[in-house]
């Protein structure tokens, strides 16, 4: 059981380094940063407490929203997808991805007090 | 005659109080009635204006000046191919002397052909009341039908009035019945407005015009209209509400509503009103004078005016009934006082009688009989609890004050007894307000109490300084004593320091902790209380968290390390220079703004610099498009040669 759940993983990870393009394995390292990020500012709320709540809010937001919009990125860059966003050219992405962070930092940062 | 002096002021109040029955509350007074007149009498400009201020202001009972200059106006603006036209010119000409307009045949034609079911309900008013103007016959019977026909169409509050005021043009044997029940039928469409007003939903022109035709069909026919008393009153109180016109059609409305309320054979409602200065000076002139009016302040001279009960408020006692005015001068009055009432407030029921017309006859008027007061036999003693010494009273006269102070202790009572009595009549008088006030001259702390009469209207008060002493706060010092009497029906009200009363408090243990009591000292600011920051946990461990929430990026360093990101295809041209220092800047500014600056600054400098980065990007991805796109066509090219 654990054998093949093992050799799962190990095929898995196999796959990934030879077949994921170098462009999204640097989008795939972010999203763990920013997820690792995110998951040490929970535990910190759980353990310590949510005291300058609004700044926690911020701080979450801010990983919570940079995830999706990597993403997102992510999505639109994929060579598999591209049939889907014909129109959206790997440059537009990075573009959108950079508008939409600016916009979401602004509110992060008006909340963060 | 009785000396003024002896008797000194009587003051009487007339007030009218509608409260049993409905009275008129409004209606036009001699300068309501003037001003009415002079906004009629503005400068018409056509017929129709013409109209509305010469019959207007003859309905009013003014003078139009110049009869000659309006005749000419009314030939000159004249269209005698025009119903209207003819109609205002002949109505106009009706109202002034020695003018005639000339009717050619064929003007009559045309009135004649007005008066058919087909004419609106105006042009058939206008055309009737032209033609019986202008003395020519009309057919009765046949008006008759053409109004019947229309107002089945026509079924407006102004087509049916002015129907009404067609009707009363025809002759009296025409079948008018039909026309007259309309009247009962708008009556029902009246609205009561919080049972005091009663108006047409259309407007006070409306409602004016519907009771001056209502009126003069009703005078026509000799038949009472179908109002009930209170309506009436209601209707007058809604026409003559309104004290300022918006235009001349309105105010010519208000102008004859007013004649037909006042001279009609059925309904004069009465305005009864206090006259002049409601004080009277002297006994001898006294009196109730009372104005009794029409709407238009004209007085009703023929009416009887009788007081058929008068009583006391108080009392309930009845002190006048069935005495009659006398009029004198346009004033009715009734000399009252002669029967030295005692101050206070009475009731009359007037009623005017003299002619059946009259309508709200019955009115309530509240009167007050106001007097003078004296104080008389105050006398002042300091008693002893134990009574073992004979007490000592001074006396003090009004408005003296008593040259010696007096002492008291806690043994002793400080009483003080008076009586008030009326100046004029000598009775003793109990007003409402009777207090006795004592003010330290050190602190300014003042104690006030109640004086109460006995039952022989005798005033005493007495001063317990061992009971009392908590409302002193137990403070000895002189006190300043004060009387005061006050009441409505007072003319002279009373503020009288009577004497200094030193008063000794046993117990003086801790006088100066008890402070006076400061009512108006400013209160402690308020401050406002934010929340209280919670507690921050060791700096270990913020330190801690900081650094492992900061540690996943080096990780992300490393792993874009160990995957080759190829800084080598870093171009330095300026777009690309120029897209990065922007980013920097906008992170920057990300960071200022949550130290220093608002959202305002903050979105400002954004613009500026997220233009320039946009076009920065714009150029530098645009370029790496380009780079890439070729690339690709390069490599596709490549495989189909290999391919080949």
């Amino acid at each position: 059981m654990s054998n093949s759940v093992i050799s799962v993983i190990s095929r898995f990870l196999e796959e990934y380094t030879s077949t994921t393009p170098n462009k999204l394995k640097v989008v795939d390292a972010y999203l763990l940063y920013i997820l690792l990020t995110g998951a040490l500012q929970f535990l910190y709320c759980l353990l310590v407490g949510t005291f300058p709540f609004n700044s926690f809010l911020s701080g979450f937001i801010s990983c919570v929203g940079s995830f999706i919009l990597a993403v997102c990125l992510r999505i639109q860059i994929n060579p598999q997808n591209k049939g889907d966003f014909l129109s959206i050219s790997p440059e537009r992405a990075f573009a959108d991805f950079l508008f939409a962070h600016t916009v979401l930092h602004l509110v992060v940062m008006n909340f963060i007090g | 005659k009785i000396p003024p002096g002896l008797f000194g002021c009587f003051l009487l109040c007339l007030t009218l109080a509608g409260i049993q029955a409905l009275t008129p509350a409004h209606h036009l007074c001699l300068a309501d009635v003037a001003r009415l007149q002079n906004f009629l009498s503005q400068q018409f400009t056509d017929l129709e204006s013409a109209y509305y201020s010469v019959v207007g202001l003859t309905k009013l009972g003014a003078a139009v000046s110049d009869h000659n200059q309006v005749c000419q106006f009314l030939k000159s603006q004249l269209d005698p191919t025009s119903v209207d036209s003819v109609f205002f010119a002949a109505e106009t000409s009706q109202a002034i002397s020695g003018c005639e307009i000339p009717v050619s045949n064929e003007t009559r034609d045309i009135l004649l052909a007005a008066v058919s079911e087909d004419s609106t309900m105006t042009q058939i008013h206008h055309a009737v009341s032209a033609l019986s103007s202008l003395g020519l016959p009309v057919a009765s019977q046949e008006v008759v039908g053409a109004l019947t026909a229309r107002i089945n169409k026509e079924d407006n509050v102004m087509a049916i009035t002015s129907a009404l005021q067609t009707a009363a043009r025809l002759s009296q044997q025409a079948e008018l019945g039909g026309i007259l029940e309309e009247i009962e039928d708008l009556t029902a469409r009246l609205d009561d407005l919080g049972g005091i007003y009663l108006q047409f939903e259309e407007g006070l022109e409306a409602t004016a015009m519907f009771l001056t035709a209502a009126y003069s069909l009703s005078d026509h026919v000799d038949m009472e209209p179908p109002l009930k008393e209170d309506q009436v009153i209601q209707l007058v109180n809604s026409i003559f509400s309104k004290k300022s016109w918006d235009s001349l059609s309105e105010a010519f409305s208000v102008a004859s509503a007013a004649a037909a309320l006042s001279n009609n054979r059925f309904h004069v409602p009465v305005i009864v009103s206090a006259q002049g200065p409601a004080t009277v000076e002297t006994v001898s002139v006294f009196d109730s004078q009372l104005l009794v009016t029409d709407v238009m302040s004209q007085p009703l001279a023929s009416a009887n005016v009788l007081v058929e009960s008068a009583y006391a408020v108080a009392s309930k006692s009845i002190i006048l009934s069935q005495a009659s005015f006398t009029l004198n001068d346009g004033v009715f009055e009734l000399n009252f006082m002669s029967n030295q009432p005692a101050s206070g407030y009475y009731q009359f029921t007037i009623a005017v009688t003299g002619d059946s017309r009259l309508v709200a006859n019955h009115v309530e008027l509240k009167v007050k009989v106001s007097t003078e007061v004296a104080v008389t036999n105050m006398d002042l003693s300091v008693v002893d609890k134990d009574q073992s010494i004979g007490t000592k009273t001074t006396r003090v006269d009004y408005p003296s004050k008593a040259k010696s102070s007096f002492t008291a202790d806690s043994h002793q009572n400080f009483a003080m007894s008076f009586q008030l009595v009326d100046v004029n009549t000598g009775v003793e008088l109990t007003p409402h307000q009777t207090f006795v006030r004592l003010h330290n001259q050190k602190t300014g702390q003042e104690v006030v109490f109640v004086a109460e009469p006995d039952s022989k209207n005798l005033y005493k008060f007495e001063l317990d300084t061992a009971e009392r002493k908590s409302e002193f706060d137990s403070i000895s010092g002189t006190y300043s004593l004060y009387l005061i009497v006050g009441d409505a029906t007072l003319e002279n009200p009373i503020l009288w320091n009577v004497a200094d009363v030193v008063l000794k408090f046993m117990d003086e243990e801790a006088p100066a902790t008890i402070q006076p009591k400061t009512l108006y000292v400013p209160k402690p600011e308020i401050q406002h209380l934010f929340r209280e920051p919670e507690k921050k946990p060791p700096t270990v461990v913020s330190n801690t968290f900081t650094a492992l929430v900061l540690s996943p990026f080096l990780l992300l360093l490393i792993l874009w390390f160990k995957l080759g990101a190829n800084i080598s295809n870093f171009s330095f041209s300026p777009s690309t220079i120029l897209f990065h220092v922007g980013h920097a800047a906008m992170l920057g500014l990300m960071y200022v703004y949550w130290t220093h600056l608002n959202m305002f600054q903050t979105l400002k400098y954004l613009a500026i610099i997220g233009g320039v980065t946009f076009l920065a990007g714009n150029r530098m991805l645009a370029q790496k498009a380009v780079k890439r796109i070729a690339a690709e066509q390069s490599s596709r090219l490549a495989k189909y040669r290999s391919l080949r």
